[in-house]
């Protein structure tokens, strides 16, 4: 693509969160929504071939509508309570409504059957882009709406968590992994978010810095199936160690920085005495470490001098910069002891 | 609910609908997708008119300008789609499954 639309593509992509950030009028949210989506959309398209225009058309479809609905549940709101501010939504049918379609944008479970296709459709950094970027401006409006009630965060979430983890089970293609390991993250993050907004908050930076190193990985080695996974020692050898780190983070397991999130929402929910549904969000949270288990296991157990499972690739030379994968790779593995310090920080 | 409020909502609910339950073309879920808009834009110009506010009175038009730039690229992805998957009908749409 022509380094003139790309670039300005990416600023538009930072025009449309920070507008959403920035305001507090309906309207104004919903126009930086709006740029959001209209800029990705040629940067899924970019390469032309049919997979990539499926899922963009898919892509487009679903955050319209979503938009949409959005733009209508905050109309509704101002006829109903004569205000357009973002915080003031004291009736249960626009903040259900306004919810339920930011769950769509997100791509929350019941909402969440885009996810997958699209995820797939893309090459990894669109992806990464999708999966971090995109989920940032809707989040703060959820964020904003403080619900009367939370049950519609919670069925959302557990439902999000079961879906999945389930989901991805059957999966060898890693995109679509990738997708349903977010369904999963943003569910735990909204299933927290009505009790304590701060971890919500916790729960999505980890769950950024966690994506992008994997997302990072698979870009070096250009992997997108279970397959070439395992002929990653033979391209990079020390991402042999660092990706399964990551994917155990992921998994959510001590003592690595994914555990953090996990257990500070786990304590939030029992000091709630919601014991059964903390109960049901870590066991669930087991389907999603199952599939990362294999993911470790075709890349680090099916080394020589075991049978090789694919057939050894060039070893061309990798013109990336590993400065942000280094980084990110660092946090996910290593920020748990930090653990105190950052909850100091969080306002209860 | 004042009968405005009712009206446009029950327009969007219907464009909505269209578009959930459509099967057959690419096209016609395009153009819910347009009454959608529509419906939208008569409510933000009944906003004005019933609350009696020149406030948001703008708000219609700066509404307009982005539904077009979205139908816009609706319709730019129509058109590739019918490059890339030689029809608009919308059970050609399966190269993404499991």
């Amino acid at each position: 693509m022509a380094p003139l639309i790309y670039s300005a593509l990416i600023i538009s992509l930072g025009l449309g969160t920070t507008m959403t950030f920035a305001s507090t009028h309906w309207y104004l949210a919903w126009m930086g929504i709006e740029i959001n989506t209209l800029a990705i959309i040629p940067l899924m398209a970019q390469n032309h071939i049919p997979r990539a225009i499926e899922a963009t058309t898919k892509y487009f479809f679903v955050q319209a509508t979503a938009s949409a609905t959005l733009l209508f549940a905050g109309i509704s709101n101002a006829f109903l309570t004569g205000q357009w501010d973002i915080t003031y939504t004291p009736y249960t049918l626009t903040s259900t409504l306004i919810t339920l379609a930011l769950a769509m944008k997100i791509g929350l479970a019941p909402l969440h059957s885009w996810m997958p296709e699209v995820m797939q459709g893309l090459n990894l950094l669109t992806g990464l882009i999708l999966s971090t970027w995109q989920k940032l401006a809707p989040l703060y409006l959820i964020y904003q709406i403080q619900p009367n009630n939370p049950n519609i965060f919670i069925a959302l979430g557990l439902m999000s968590i079961i879906v999945g983890g389930w989901g991805g089970f059957n999966q060898v293609q890693l995109r679509k992994i990738l997708a349903y390991s977010s369904i999963a993250h943003l569910g735990w993050m909204i299933l927290i978010l009505s009790f304590s907004p701060p971890l919500a908050l916790l729960t999505i930076i980890i769950y950024i810095l966690m994506t992008f190193s994997l997302f990072s990985s698979f870009m070096l080695t250009r992997t997108t199936h279970i397959n070439s996974l395992s002929t990653t020692w033979a391209k990079i050898p020390i991402l042999t160690i660092s990706t399964p780190l990551i994917l155990l983070s992921l998994g959510g397991l001590p003592p690595l920085a994914g555990f953090m999130p996990k257990w500070m929402i786990l304590q939030e929910l029992t000091k709630q005495s919601l014991c059964p549904l903390a109960t049901m969000a870590a066991l669930s949270s087991l389907f999603s470490l199952y599939f990362y288990l294999r993911l470790s296991y075709a890349m680090t157990l099916t080394m020589p001098p075991n049978n090789p499972a694919g057939t050894l690739p060039w070893r061309l030379n990798p013109q990336h910069n590993t400065l942000p994968l280094a980084l990110t790779t660092t946090s996910t593995i290593c920020l748990l002891p930090m653990t105190p310090a950052i909850m100091s920080l969080m306002p209860f | 609910m004042t009968p405005a409020h009712f009206a446009f909502s029950s327009a969007f609910m219907l464009g909505l609908a269209g578009l959930a339950f459509h099967r057959t073309h690419f096209i016609s879920a395009l153009l819910c997708l347009e009454g959608l808009m529509l419906s939208l834009f008569i409510a933000l110009s009944m906003w004005t008119l019933q609350f009696d506010t020149m406030n948001s009175a703008s708000l219609p038009m700066i509404l307009l300008a982005f539904s077009a730039c979205e139908a816009g690229t609706g319709l730019a992805l129509l058109v590739a789609t019918t490059r890339t998957h030689s029809t608009n009908r919308l059970q050609n749409l399966n190269l993404l499954q499991c």
